[in-house]
């Protein structure tokens, strides 16, 4: 499934920002249910059937594979090589012009919610810690994973870094 | 004052707004220097020492100016500048060319690079020598007392670096270079990171060996120098003979020249040789000392700066009067290479991380098993970029730890 980001899919929410739902509008809403935190039948748009659930992506999708294109470099770590790092980019010439990753919006919702996860919207870097492998991704698309065990951890990582970020796509 | 903005001019690798401060591992090439390395391999492309038509000997004056030029860079005699690929295989020459054995002493110290470091353990596990590194205090501060203890009657030769390539320490060579001498052991310092930046001068320190890198010295690699002392010559066995080292060859005798081309087998590697003399010819038309001040201003300005960065650890000493514009750090528990890559994506200031050929010196006394990061400056380097490497490791601080 493709990711759709967050302004895909308040452009499927019925911007009224009515309040009925209990927040003050709805892309507070919107992030609220891109964090699990509500049902949509919270709000009552959706609940009457002028909106439809199905226009909007039910919460991160699961990648499969990594298309080969997209890989930039698999090598030894410099500082270990019984460990590698794996370089891909995602950018595509749709988001070439705004980058790949808002990492404004990435750290309103995500910031402090994610375990390990830290945003820079001012440098443009989100990197997240794990046992993995840390990952770290750049506004235009370019990602990484250091120090992990194998090529299959290295993507399994990758992959759930950008499920982490997937509201934040451009 | 150094016109930095001439200077820069000079380095195409600049051009585009990068900012290099990984000069520590390698410098970057001016145009003259590339210029007259083209020069060779288009206008009198030949071998040296070997021909007598015209271009050859063109070849031949072209690399002997080179290292004249490299000579006087530190005050030598061309005599006693061998040529060789770099500052390791000028420590190697030494090492296998002294002849030690068993019994024999060697000092060197925690601070040292690899290759002043692992060819010293190698003479232990092979000829079963002794090996004593004297260790220095967490700011990489050495004390001449653990050299006066350490140095004795066997000791054959003491290797010790000018320059910290990690901590930016200066060692107080000159002393030990007496304290060796008056108990009848060779010194060989390592001058990768000092000569490029000071005025080094082999008569005034006394020093028996002097290793360093055209590749570190605004020339290009596969060319460095070895100092040696012209009557100590005789006593080194050459590392590699073959071609042009020889005297005289029969069907079963040989004789090696005296002097340094009986150290130097092989065609050398022309271009880059005249490019290192172009190179200390550079250096020297802008004026060491010049370099030195420049480098020191940069310097106080970093360390300033560096102070100023939440959640930074700088190892080393904190005065810039005691070391050179080398500076490792780590930030926060940001692993090394993260923190170089998000400084090159981000603002593309390129740094080294990783541990930088000092292990011991990681392991034993700054105790970062990581590694850390290393920002050098020189003489193409301006408090602008300096700015902005600061700025940048503060918001990295800020926002990423």
């Amino acid at each position: 499934m493709k990711i759709r980001s967050l302004y895909e899919n308040y452009r499927n929410f019925p911007k009224t920002d009515c309040g009925y739902c209990g927040n003050t509008s709805c892309i507070t809403m919107l992030r609220r249910y891109c964090l699990g935190k509500l049902p949509l039948s919270k709000c009552i748009y959706f609940r009457a059937g002028a909106y439809n659930a199905s226009d909007l992506s039910c919460g991160p999708p699961v990648l499969k594979g990594m298309p080969k294109s997209t890989i930039s470099y698999i090598r030894p770590c410099p500082s270990d090589s019984d460990r590698i790092t794996v370089e891909i980019s995602l950018l595509t010439p749709e988001n070439s012009k705004y980058g790949y990753f808002d990492m404004i919006t990435a750290e309103k919702i995500f910031d402090q919610v994610v375990p390990g996860l830290k945003i820079s919207p001012s440098l443009g870097i989100a990197r997240q810690e794990s046992e993995g492998g840390d990952v770290m991704g750049f506004s235009e698309g370019r990602m990484l994973v250091q120090r992990a065990d194998s090529e299959g951890i290295a993507f399994r990582q990758l992959s759930r870094f950008v499920r982490s970020l997937w509201a934040a796509v451009n | 004052m150094l016109d930095t903005e001439a200077i820069r001019r000079d380095f195409p690798f600049l051009r585009e707004g990068r900012i290099y401060l990984d000069s520590t591992a390698t410098s970057l090439t001016p145009e003259p220097v590339l210029n007259k390395m083209l020069e060779y391999y288009r206008d009198y492309r030949a071998n040296v020492e070997r021909g007598v038509y015209k271009a050859s000997q063109i070849a031949t004056d072209a690399l002997e100016k080179a290292r004249g030029e490299i000579a006087r860079l530190i005050n030598a005699k061309p005599e006693e500048i061998i040529l060789v690929r770099n500052t390791t295989e000028g420590i190697n020459l030494v090492a296998s060319g002294l002849g030690l054995k068993k019994g024999d002493r060697i000092v060197t110290t925690i601070l040292e690079h690899h290759s002043n470091f692992i060819v010293w353990l190698r003479a232990r596990d092979r000829v079963k020598a002794e090996v004593e590194i004297i260790m220095s205090n967490d700011e990489g501060f050495l004390e001449l007392s653990d050299f006066n203890r350490a140095i004795n009657g066997r000791t054959r030769i003491v290797a010790v670096t000018q320059t910290s390539n990690v901590l930016g320490v200066r060692p107080p060579v000159k002393e030990i270079i007496k304290i060796a001498h008056d108990k009848g052991a060779l010194v060989l310092l390592d001058g990768a990171q000092s000569v490029p930046h000071m005025k080094v001068d082999v008569k005034a320190l006394g020093c028996d060996f002097l290793a360093f890198s055209g590749h570190k010295m605004c020339g290009p690699t596969g060319a460095g120098a070895l100092y040696m002392r012209e009557d100590l010559q005789e006593r080194i066995e050459p590392l590699c003979i073959g071609g042009g080292t020889i005297e005289d060859v029969g069907i079963d005798y040989y004789r090696l020249r005296s002097g340094p081309t009986g150290f130097e087998a092989g065609t050398p590697a022309i271009a880059e040789v005249i490019g290192m003399g172009a190179a200390a010819s550079y250096l020297m038309g802008i004026g060491m000392p010049n370099i030195a001040s420049h480098e020191a201003r940069l310097t106080k300005t970093m360390l300033n700066g560096l102070a100023e960065v939440p959640k930074l650890t700088l190892y080393g000493p904190k005065d810039p009067r005691d070391r050179a514009g080398i500076f490792s750090f780590n930030l926060g528990k940001l692993h090394p290479h993260d923190l170089a890559i998000a400084l090159d994506a981000t603002a593309g200031v390129m740094v080294r991380s990783g541990h930088h050929c000092a292990l011991p010196l990681h392991k034993y006394i700054l105790k970062a098993e990581n590694g850390t990061v290393r920002a050098s400056v020189s003489l193409y380097n301006t408090e602008q970029d300096v700015e902005v490497f600061l700025s940048t490791l503060s918001e990295i601080s800020k926002t990423m730890l």
